[in-house]
């Protein structure tokens, strides 16, 4: 039941993406990112997909797991290449019918946003899938650190972060046994119409609210027993270090990103 | 009447990749008017067994009967069978929701679609039964102690007259009155009202005590079945699956082994008093 539900998508494996440092991860990613909006024509495509391709290799991820990420978004993709179909205007008409004209024109920017949101969506895949979620809590804490400057509480945000994240597994955990206790006691959360099924939740919502309301009061006084205060003067059991190859991906980034903005700017097509 | 487990198999996550066989081919019969006590270390799949037996999970191969008939029929009333197997989880107190205590206990006999008059009925009888006084009646379960709050939760499934009452650990966590009262309170239920018991716990000292029949699991299956004094002959393997026997039966085994003349087969801490003092009489 609920216990399938993976939180994350971590695939556990041992290759030099996960090994590195995951501030290179989300710096890389968004610089990929980026670097999807400095081309419009099929080479940058092309060499967007080879980079990704090779990544992916590197990453030891099997492909299935990266597509697995398209799926959730595969209406809104429909919808936005729909829209681009219909709405570009251009000189070489393909299809006139009533009020529906579609372009050459239209079908490649059709083809490109599409391409452009599948890149997005699978290369932000790539950074989870090799992440964990605790590492990726470190990187932006790490990151966003110069925020402090402007009385932004950056530790105490990313605490926040894996705090929460740490207990997605445990509320699902306590959903599933609440559900089963109720199911035990002749609770029926499968039929009746829709506002009947919401009033069937109440006896699993409410223990639910209860529990985690005496778990975060646990916590707190935990943490207050251990003298938590805050991230001044805190240190960290596994400080983040660049090391060797943390370098090497940085230049492999800038050189892809040089890559991307000469043959945007010169290679026609 | 009675429940029959054959064969049956329950695997978590199948497809992915970490699969853990919980039960390994369990069979198993339980009869009608037993007091059982299911012991096993943590993670020996006692948990997961019980929830078999109301039909909360369904095995992964295998039958199970209750009164003769296939639970994993298609025409089998699942519904029905989870009233007439009533389960307590473990910590059952998690799980009260209503305004009222008495609300909290009707939840069970409401949704077996009861009248009125007999949903209240059953409720004032069955948090009668666990000794919660007409007082705390329309108090919110949530300012109850702790021990209160568990009573309420098992009246909460006495309430709907089960035909077999499951305890999982039902008393870890409680202190030694609240322990005996509940513990207590089963075997009462077992002796008046003719109720077939399965009571879950990995504490030998508490199961000893009540029950006339004991299994014990170890990595998802049955290992011993039988009374408790027979149970407790095998001390070496009970000890080897980290369980090992209560104390006073430990120390009569003792005894015997250092040529003392120990009769019977004493369980609870006061007959091996009883058979010790018999001894030194001598």
């Amino acid at each position: 039941m609920l216990r399938d539900i993976t939180i994350g998508q971590y695939y556990a494996s041992e290759s030099v993406i996960h090994r590195l440092d995951p501030r290179v991860k989300v710096v890389a990613t968004f610089v990929y990112i980026i670097s999807l909006f400095c081309f419009d024509q099929l080479s940058g495509y092309i060499i967007a997909a080879l980079f990704f391709g090779c990544m992916v290799k590197l990453s030891k991820v099997p492909f299935k797991f990266i597509t697995r990420g398209i799926k959730p978004i595969i209406f809104m993709l429909i919808f936005t290449a729909a829209l681009n179909l219909l709405w570009t205007s251009g000189e070489h008409i393909l299809i006139k019918a009533g009020f529906i004209t579609i372009t050459v024109e239209g079908v490649k920017k059709m083809v490109f946003m599409a391409l452009r949101l599948i890149f997005l969506i699978i290369g932000s895949s790539l950074m989870t899938l090799t992440t964990t979620p605790n590492q990726l809590t470190d990187a932006i804490e790490s990151l966003f650190k110069p925020l402090n400057k402007v009385k932004v509480p950056v530790h105490e945000i990313a605490m926040m972060m894996s705090i929460a994240l740490r207990f997605i597994p445990i509320l699902v955990e306590e959903t599933d046994k609440i559900m089963k206790a109720q199911m035990a006691r002749g609770a029926d959360f499968e039929s009746g119409n829709i506002i009947q099924r919401v009033k069937n939740m109440v006896p699993i919502f409410i223990p639910l609210f209860v529990s985690a309301a005496r778990r975060a009061s646990d916590l707190a006084l935990a943490m207050d027993a251990r003298c938590y205060h805050g991230g001044e003067g805190r240190t960290k059991m596994k400080p983040l270090k660049y090391k060797k190859p943390d370098i090497i991906a940085y230049l492999v980034m800038f050189g892809y990103i040089c890559i991307i903005i000469t043959a945007g700017k010169f290679l026609p097509i | 009447m009675s429940i029959k487990l054959q064969d049956v198999n329950y695997i978590y996550g199948i497809g992915t990749g970490q699969e853990i066989h919980a039960l390994k081919n369990i069979n198993l019969e339980i009869n009608n008017g037993e007091f059982i006590g299911l012991a096993g270390h943590t993670g020996s799949g006692k948990s997961t067994l019980v929830q078999l037996l109301n039909g909360l999970m369904r095995a992964s191969s295998g039958v199970i009967y209750y009164n003769g008939q296939n639970i994993y029929d298609k025409l089998y009333n699942m519904h029905s069978l989870r009233s007439k197997v009533g389960l307590v989880f473990q910590y059952p107190e998690h799980q009260l929701f209503e305004t009222t205590v008495i609300n909290d206990v009707q939840f069970g006999p409401k949704n077996l679609g009861l009248p009125q008059l007999e949903m209240e009925l059953r409720s004032f009888q069955a948090l009668k039964m666990v000794g919660i006084g007409d007082e705390l009646l329309d108090v919110s379960p949530f300012t109850l102690s702790g021990g209160q709050k568990r009573r309420v939760a098992i009246a909460g499934i006495l309430a709907m007259q089960p035909e077999v009452l499951v305890l999982d650990e039902p008393v870890a966590g409680l202190d030694p009155a609240g322990r005996d009262e509940i513990l207590g309170l089963l075997k009462k239920l077992h002796s008046e009202n003719n109720i077939t018991i399965i009571l879950v716990s990995h504490s030998m000292d508490d199961i000893a005590k009540y029950v006339n029949r004991m299994l014990v699991m170890n990595k998802g299956e049955i290992v011993l079945d039988g009374n408790p004094a027979k149970v407790f002959q095998f001390e070496k393997e009970l000890e080897r699956i980290g369980l090992g026997i209560p104390q006073a039966v430990k120390v009569c085994h003792q005894l015997r082994e250092a040529g003392a003349y120990i009769t019977g087969e004493p369980i609870t801490a006061e007959d091996c008093a009883e058979a010790i003092y018999q001894w030194l009489k001598v």
